[in-house]
């Protein structure tokens, strides 16, 4: 059934799935030690309640709401870049989309996790269904979560059956005999005819619409966990808009690490050339001046109207925050922006450099939407314990982080080990001309 | 029983036997209220005490934290006590910093010290206006955002006004810690040794600490209500700062002093704190004017930690640089 | 049934732990109290207007500088002309502390020329605590509130009588009363009024007092702690007051904070699903679809 071209991608691509290098086994229990050390938290965490956290009364919600909002972002990062491009029938698209939906469900299922750690009672969390109230904005989120997970796993499903079934068609492969029943299984009997081709088209568009429509609904949701409350610094119309372009651009960030990952374990310089990074650069920057233009808009109309508490806040980012201030919002916004508008520093390694900035910059960001707020409430914080006043991460919050992230890179090798990380099929489709590449 | 024992093996060996057998095997014929008391002995004791006499002619002492109420069942602690309508008022004027209100509201809902629902602010709006001492409960808003951001209902407001919380509903998110604009929401951060189911049903009335892992917070102390006792912060305080009372029968009382309420608040200016939030708080404050003691005499006699949570006012600040 | 069984289990259990050391307890918790204990009664009388008196007696322990009252005690109250005394009954102190009897006035209690009873309240003691009496002396005396409206304006009138010994009645002249609605905690007091030489004294209703739903209120007038009279009371009711306005019955069935969600909450949320699962269904269909054609092509 697979053409020739596709074939020779196989061929290229199957040692990947076949085996696992030593390397490899070293990276992947190095990941399992940091997500077990995780789990000795979590553990701890459970048994002796949230006290061995560093959230008390005045900071509720710490490091793990960050990462929550975090993961949240970068998962849409998959579906906007995949879907968006996929609808755009955007030809250079081809050799990055797998990462970009790799990305996003992984996200998708780390990101849920967090906000299990923020809350008390664990053993209640069936009561979100039995006693539901939908004025909640956590109501909407358990919704438009559970929605948004289900939509990406069958967006990804769609975009990944022709490779099932051209790996089930390799006879090559020298892999078990459960991993080539498994493909077979998943591979739902597409040969590829002209009828199931149609109909995987349509249903490929319909998802790549909606994932793109649930992912700014997911975010939006998200935003007004926040702005729904009456704190300065959160309670703002324009938090909706700010976190979707603050997810995207992060997930732009991630997309562009991971590119540059995979393409020096796999080698797969042939395919993922500088001519992607530029191009996702590029949107990398567009998302970067819209993140500076919404951060702007936010701090400039607190500032300029200066409200007592807001005044308060912007004090206290200027003050006690300075740094990490410049560093999320000037620094992860400028820099980005240089590397890739000026034509001769887009090299691979800046923009890889400049991706890197922009997570480290976002996540620092959301540190400074939750921490100083819940640090400045119109109350001033008075009459309690003065170890109580400020939030400082524990190591088991930080541990817990880790292990997040050690959890997705876990995640993303073993993806890699199950689907080619390049879309084999969509790759054999049509030689990728150079000149449709922006 | 059923609820904690997971999760924290060490409550039942807490069981006082001892003080349990006089609640049961001798037995008090309380026949003053409406309802009859009986002991309570996992409760902290608190010292004081009281005598009574056992209907075999024996007088006993039981400790004064352990006699309790009997409590209205949960689906009964949802609507709230028929016709009524609480509304509190605090006399800034009065108010001195002598915390009997958080020390009596304490031992009254058996917190660990480490909570208080009830806090001293030391606010100073402006830096030319005179700082003063003011006390904030929760002041259970008409509109209450706690209430409303909320997954699973485990906090609700009652027809009596009061927002109370289900210890046994709540899920733990601190969401509504985050949506009150008045901090007065606490978490219950680790287990307190403190709380300990008796054999009375729980109900959300009750005067104990949240669960762990779940949030409390002041609740105008409706098991004191219902048997016709002032909350434990306008018993407790020595200068008559907190009134209490029915807004529908427009009175209010400190338990020495009663007024009007509406003729209190026309005569002295009365106010609700940050009423631009739009929360409709059932709590009003009469203005620090004509004071009854300096501001400094706030800081006479506490505790030097508890002293040390007021370092940070800009007052306090003033007064070191000098 | 087999839960039932575990429950009648530790019931017994239970019954048992309580039973052991409540019998230990009572050897253990003797020897505490060497001495005996003084206690004190704090005892007064108080006239309503029917025609009897209620005695009042507080049985307290002094702990420090805080007095503690002692519950479930019997107290015997009587009543002495100098020479004989009459037993007029026994009361035991409830959780306040205080013990309470009422005593007809008719036929009238033993009073010296002034008038003046002397009521005395006994309490026996026990073991552990010291026996202690008191006396107190009072007149008979009522209150009577009544209402009346003159040239559109709403008077409270309350007038005052004595007994005198003799059997008849004299007004209590020159003296204060004050006024009180009772509300849920405490009274609220509605101002005093001062008895002329023939014991009336008026007041001007107050406008704002709120009754209940229909404007009933009841009006107290009192003497509190008096020299000759000790505590006297009246009440009568009015319907002069506002009515009571229940908030409570237009309590808001559907917003943000009711149990209930708004409607319109209700409507976007099911449109908003009903559009993204729709279209899941429709994605999942196709895939069937696709394996449908599969199977058909033998594959």
């Amino acid at each position: 059934m697979a053409n020739d071209k596709q074939s020779s991608l196989l061929e290229e691509f199957i040692p990947q799935i076949e085996r696992t290098s030593f390397i490899q086994a070293i990276w992947i229990f190095f990941l399992l030690a940091v997500i077990a050390l995780g789990f000795y938290a979590l553990y701890l965490q459970i048994a002796e309640g949230h006290a061995v956290t560093g959230m008390r009364d005045n900071v509720v919600w710490g490091i793990y709401i960050v990462n929550f909002i975090f993961f949240m972002g970068v998962s849409y990062a998959g579906a906007l870049i995949s879907g968006t491009l996929h609808l755009f029938r955007a030809e250079w698209r081809k050799p990055i989309i797998r990462m970009a939906e790799f990305i996003t469900i992984i996200a998708l299922l780390i990101g849920p996790i967090y906000i299990l750690l923020c809350i008390g009672r664990l053993d209640r969390l069936q009561y979100l269904v039995i006693y539901g109230r939908i004025q909640s904005p956590i109501t909407w989120d358990v919704i438009a979560i559970a929605t948004d997970i289900v939509g990406c796993f069958i967006f990804l499903y769609l975009a990944i059956l022709r490779d099932l079934s051209a790996i089930r068609d390799f006879q090559d492969a020298k892999i078990p005999n459960w991993k080539r029943k498994m493909y077979h299984i998943l591979a739902l009997g597409y040969q590829g005819l002209p009828e199931q081709k149609k109909r995987l088209h349509k249903a490929t568009d319909i998802m790549a619409g909606m994932v793109i429509a649930i992912a700014v609904i997911v975010y939006s949701v998200l935003a007004w966990i926040f702005s729904v409350t009456l704190q300065p610094g959160w309670h703002s119309t324009i938090f909706g808009p700010y976190f979707v372009i603050a997810a995207v651009f992060s997930g732009c960030g991630v997309l562009i690490v991971v590119m540059w990952l995979f393409r020096k374990i796999y080698h797969l310089e042939k395919y993922i050339t500088r001519k992607h990074f530029v191009n996702v650069g590029v949107i990398q920057l567009v998302l970067a001046a819209l993140f500076g233009y919404f951060t702007f808009s936010d701090y400039l109309t607190k500032w300029y109207g200066s409200e007592r508490n807001d005044e308060l806040l912007i004090q206290l980012l200027f003050d006690e925050y300075f740094w990490l201030f410049i560093l999320s919002n000037y620094v992860g916004v400028l820099f980005p922006m240089i590397v890739v508008g000026i034509p001769k520093l887009r090299t691979i390694g800046n923009i890889t450099i400049s991706a890197v900035v922009v997570i480290l910059a976002l996540w620092i960001n959301r540190y400074l939407i939750v921490v100083p707020t819940l640090e400045s409430p119109y109350l001033p914080i008075q009459d309690s314990r003065t170890e109580w006043m400020f939030y400082n991460a524990t190591w088991i919050e930080w541990a817990l982080s880790a292990s997040g992230v050690a959890f997705f890179a876990l995640m993303m090798t073993i993806g890699s080990k199950i689907i080619p990380i390049i879309n084999v099929s969509e790759m054999g489709d049509k030689p990728v001309p150079e000149e449709e590449i922006l | 029983m059923k609820k904690n024992s997971e999760n924290n093996p060490k409550k039942s060996t807490r069981r006082d036997f001892l003080k349990k057998s006089l609640a049961t095997g001798a037995g008090i014929a309380a026949t003053g209220g409406l309802v009859s008391a009986y002991l309570d002995t996992s409760a902290a004791e608190s010292g004081e005490t009281v005598k009574v006499l056992s209907t075999d002619g024996e007088i006993i002492e039981v400790d004064k934290a352990h006699i309790r109420y009997p409590r209205v069942s949960r689906k009964e602690s949802r609507e709230g006590i028929p016709g009524k309508k609480f509304v509190m008022v605090i006399d800034l004027a009065r108010c001195k910093n002598a915390r009997a209100c958080v020390e009596k509201c304490q031992e009254g809902h058996h917190l660990p010290k480490s909570q208080e629902f009830i806090k001293i602010y030391l606010l100073q709006d402006t830096e030319n206006t005179a700082p003063y001492w003011f006390p904030k409960p929760c002041f259970q808003c008409d509109n209450p955002l706690c209430v409303s951001v909320c997954p699973v209902g485990a906090t609700y407001k009652r027809s009596d006004g009061i927002v109370l919380i289900d210890s046994e509903r709540c899920i733990g998110c601190k969401f509504c810690i985050t949506g009150c604009p008045y901090s007065t929401r606490v978490f219950a951060w680790s287990d307190y040794p403190e709380y300990d189911e008796d054999t009375q049903p729980y109900s959300p009335e009750s005067s104990s600490p949240g669960l762990e892992g779940t949030v409390s917070k002041c609740d105008f102390c409706p098991d004191l209500i219902r048997v016709g006792k002032l909350p434990y912060c306008v018993a407790a305080c020595p200068m008559g700062v907190i009134y209490f009372g029915d807004i529908e029968e427009d009175v209010v009382t400190n338990g020495s002093e009663t007024y009007q309420f509406s003729e209190l608040i026309r005569d002295r200016g009365g106010y609700r704190y940050l009423e631009v939030l739009g929360t409709r708080p059932s709590v009003y404050y009469l203005p620090p004017v004509e004071r009854q003691f300096p501001v400094d005499r706030g800081f006479d006699g506490l505790d030097e930690e508890v002293r040390s949570r007021y370092d940070n006012t800009p007052y306090v600040k003033k007064q070191k640089k000098r | 049934m087999k839960k039932i069984k575990i429950a009648y289990f530790l019931w017994m259990v239970t019954i048992l732990m309580l039973l052991v050391p409540a019998l230990s307890a009572q050897e253990d918790n003797e020897p505490e109290e060497v001495s005996s204990v003084g206690t004190y009664l704090n005892f007064s009388t108080l006239y309503s207007s029917n025609d009897s008196v209620e005695l009042s007696a507080k049985l307290s322990i002094r702990r420090g500088r805080t007095f503690i009252e002692l519950q479930n005690a019997p107290i015997t109250f009587s009543v002495s002309n100098g020479t004989d005394q009459l037993d007029l009954g026994e009361a035991v102190t409830d959780s306040t502390g205080f013990a309470r009897l009422t005593v007809p006035l008719t036929p009238p209690l033993p009073a010296d020329d002034e008038g003046l009873i002397s009521y005395q309240a006994d309490f026996q003691g026990t073991d552990k605590y010291d026996s202690s009496s008191e006396v107190f002396m009072s007149k008979p005396a009522s209150l009577k509130v009544s209402f009346f409206e003159e040239d559109s304006i709403k008077y409270i009138r309350v007038t005052g009588m004595q007994f005198n010994p003799s059997g008849e009645m004299e007004p209590i002249a020159e003296e204060s009363i004050y006024l009180f609605v009772p509300s849920l905690f405490r009274p609220l007091p509605i101002g005093d009024i001062w008895l002329d030489e023939e014991g009336t004294g008026y007041v001007d209703f107050p406008p704002t007092i709120i009754g209940d739903s229909t404007g009933q209120i009841l009006v107290i007038a009192r003497i509190d702690e008096h020299d000759l009279y000790g505590f006297v009371k009246g009440e009568a009711w009015s319907s002069w007051a506002i009515p009571k306005y229940f908030l409570a019955e237009e309590k808001p069935t559907r917003t943000l904070w009711t149990p209930i969600a708004p409607l319109w909450m209700i409507i976007t949320l099911i449109i908003l699903l009903a559009g993204v699962w729709g279209h899941y269904i429709y994605a999942i269909i196709e895939l069937v679809t696709i394996k449908r054609i599969a199977k058909e092509n033998e594959y």
